[in-house]
């Protein structure tokens, strides 16, 4: 600590700077889905004619585009250490409210808008109550998930809403641009925003902070209840915009679109590396962990499996990946 | 040091209750630019509490607050940043898993506009944390390490070092050296020292009274959340203290020796 040379300045200083060995092993999260995701990919390529080619790649990538949206979202509120388990009821909200707007003659831009804003208010009043009414965020959002799926199936009486096939709306969901599908561009456009954000701006940086030490980061001034209600409105628009971009693709809206939606959100964050804990998160973990698990339901069915197989080896792979990620990569890192 | 006629901190009758106990009742303290306080009391005396009440950490029930004879009220930690009082708090309040840059300029981090967006500016939060901290004579070897892999030391180091950099004009420690090895101590209070003379106010929580020998100007007791007494450096001394700091004559071995050559 002293300016001052002293005797034993010589000795080589026992810290190094950290090598790429350390990088890779402080980002072991990233690195255990990455090879998952590698091997998956390698395993159906073998094993099926099917899974190899760009049209079942980029059907992949448009199934699961309403996944990566919300698991990006979901990415910031599992960071500040909270959990959103109503964006599937929200998804099918939105999907059913933008299929019943569009057959009264709401315009489909304005339909969107609505949608979206929808998802926000949505996702700012379970903010508020999380943030300022310090309910915890696992029961504020299991509220909503009831609450929000009972209104859809509420204002559809159970059934679903065609959507007209010739509304440009539906392109959302189907059309193809520069030959990649519209969904998936929409998803890439949202992933990388989201990258931005969590990694090169205050909001983002907050984030981690407040997951990783919520009162240090108040007492250095931050207005952390604006950085948690921020988060909800972000899954909850994220949400309202999985489920139009869902309604544009099947051209009809069911309010029970979306079951278990947030299970594989969830499942595709924590694959991806970020902490339930808070204050550990990676968006690029949550795109591998996302495409993990689109790969492992559409490898599954190509591989002429039972469908039903695909929840358990889900699991499976969700149960290893976080083992390996505990054993294998943290070992290095300081254990905790 | 203490002739200036405003004071730069002025609290008078702060109180604050948690439930069924009187953390403060009516607490005063004064402060004078470039002095250096030591507050002392036993655990539970309120000197945390009546620290966090200057750093906005905390919202007083009663009492006023003025900051170079102006009134204040502080409803936030921000508020009271931005009157340059900064505090380093005794559980250090870092966040772990940001590195050390990240957490010097944590609530402050310069911003840069890419096509209007604003957005960090790593690499000059990289090169000002490693003046910064090179300033204070704080060795790390890399602004990029996450905080959760330093020692203690570092760890109390940073934080101390994104309290001193800020141009505060008052800063508060609590407990500023319990974690740290003995140059370690050494540099904090040298630190002190350099800040005080530059006219910064210093308020020195600690329990290690002969610390406050070396650095305070004047010494604050607090028993059971009430001031019981003041003492200027030069009147007192360390058996003085901990007999007003337990409320009684206290024959303590660690005040003991004290005896002979002090009163």
């Amino acid at each position: 600590m002293s300016s001052e040379p002293n005797a034993y300045a010589s000795h080589p200083p026992r810290l190094r700077e950290a090598t790429l060995l350390d990088k890779l092993v402080a980002n072991g999260g990233v690195m255990s889905i990455a090879l998952f995701f590698l091997a998956c990919c390698i395993f159906f390529s073998a094993t099926t004619d099917a899974f190899l080619t760009a049209p079942n790649l980029l059907n992949v990538i448009r199934q699961s585009a309403p996944l990566l949206i919300v698991a990006a979202a979901m990415t910031f509120v599992i960071t500040t250490g909270g959990i959103d388990l109503s964006v599937g009821s929200m998804l099918a909200l939105a999907a059913t409210l933008s299929a019943a707007a569009l057959q009264a003659g709401v315009p489909w831009p304005l339909a969107i808008l609505l949608m979206l804003l929808l998802g926000a208010a949505v996702g700012g009043i379970q903010g508020y109550f999380i943030a300022y009414e310090r309910i915890p965020a696992f029961i504020v959002t299991l509220a909503g998930l009831s609450v929000i799926r009972g209104f859809a199936l509420l204002i559809t009486g159970g059934y679903s809403i065609p959507i007209e096939p010739t509304s440009p709306f539906v392109s959302l969901g189907r059309a193809w641009v520069l030959g990649i599908p519209a969904p998936a561009l929409i998803a890439i456009v949202v992933i990388a925003v989201a990258y931005v954000a969590f990694n090169e701006t205050h909001f983002g940086r907050y984030v981690t902070g407040v997951g990783a030490n919520a009162e240090a980061t108040r007492r250095a001034g931050v207005n952390t209840r604006g950085v948690i209600l921020w988060v909800y409105v972000l899954s909850g628009t994220a949400a309202a915009a999985a489920g139009v971009i869902l309604s544009a693709r099947l051209g009809s809206g069911s309010s029970n679109a979306g079951q278990g939606f947030e299970l594989d959100v969830i499942a595709a964050v924590v694959l991806g590396g970020t902490s339930l804990f808070g204050g550990r998160g990676s968006i690029t973990g949550t795109i591998l962990g996302a495409l993990t698990v689109a790969v492992l339901a559409n490898g599954l069915i190509l591989s002429h499996l039972s469908p039903f197989f695909t929840p358990i080896v889900t699991g499976f792979i969700i149960l290893i990946a976080i083992w390996l990620n505990f054993r294998l990569f943290r070992g290095g890192a300081k254990g905790r | 040091m203490t002739d200036t006629h405003v004071s730069r901190v002025r609290m008078t009758g702060v109180s604050k209750r948690y439930g069924a106990l009187q953390s403060l009742d009516d607490v005063s303290l004064t402060l004078a630019p470039g002095e250096v306080l030591g507050l002392v009391g036993d655990n539970g005396a309120g000197k945390s509490t009546l620290s966090k009440v200057l750093s906005g950490a905390v919202i007083p029930d009663a009492g006023t607050i003025e900051i170079d004879g102006r009134e204040v009220a502080f409803a936030s930690p921000a508020d009271a940043r931005a009157a340059h009082i900064e505090m380093v708090y005794q559980d250090l309040s870092l966040c772990d898993t940001i590195d050390v840059a990240g957490n010097l300029f944590l609530g402050r981090e310069p911003k840069r506009r890419v096509a209007g967006v604003p957005l960090l500016d790593k690499k000059a939060m990289h090169e000002r944390a490693r003046d910064m901290l090179s300033n204070l004579g704080i060795v790390i070897p890399d602004t990029r390490m996450k905080v959760e892999n330093l020692s203690g030391g570092q760890r109390q180091s940073i934080a101390i070092g994104r309290a001193a950099s800020f141009d505060p004009s008052v800063l508060i420690m609590d407990e500023p050296t319990a974690a740290l090895a003995v140059a370690e101590v050494e540099a904090v209070l040298e630190l002190i020292r350099t800040v005080s003379q530059r006219g910064v106010s210093v308020i020195l929580i600690t329990h290690r009274l002969q610390d406050l020998f070396l650095v305070c100007d004047r010494i604050q007791v607090m028993y059971e959340g009430r001031n019981v007494a003041e003492r200027r450096i030069e009147e007192t001394n360390i058996e003085d203290v901990v007999n007003l700091i337990v409320g009684r004559k206290f024959a303590a071995r660690s005040a003991g020796h004290n005896r002979e050559k002090g009163a």
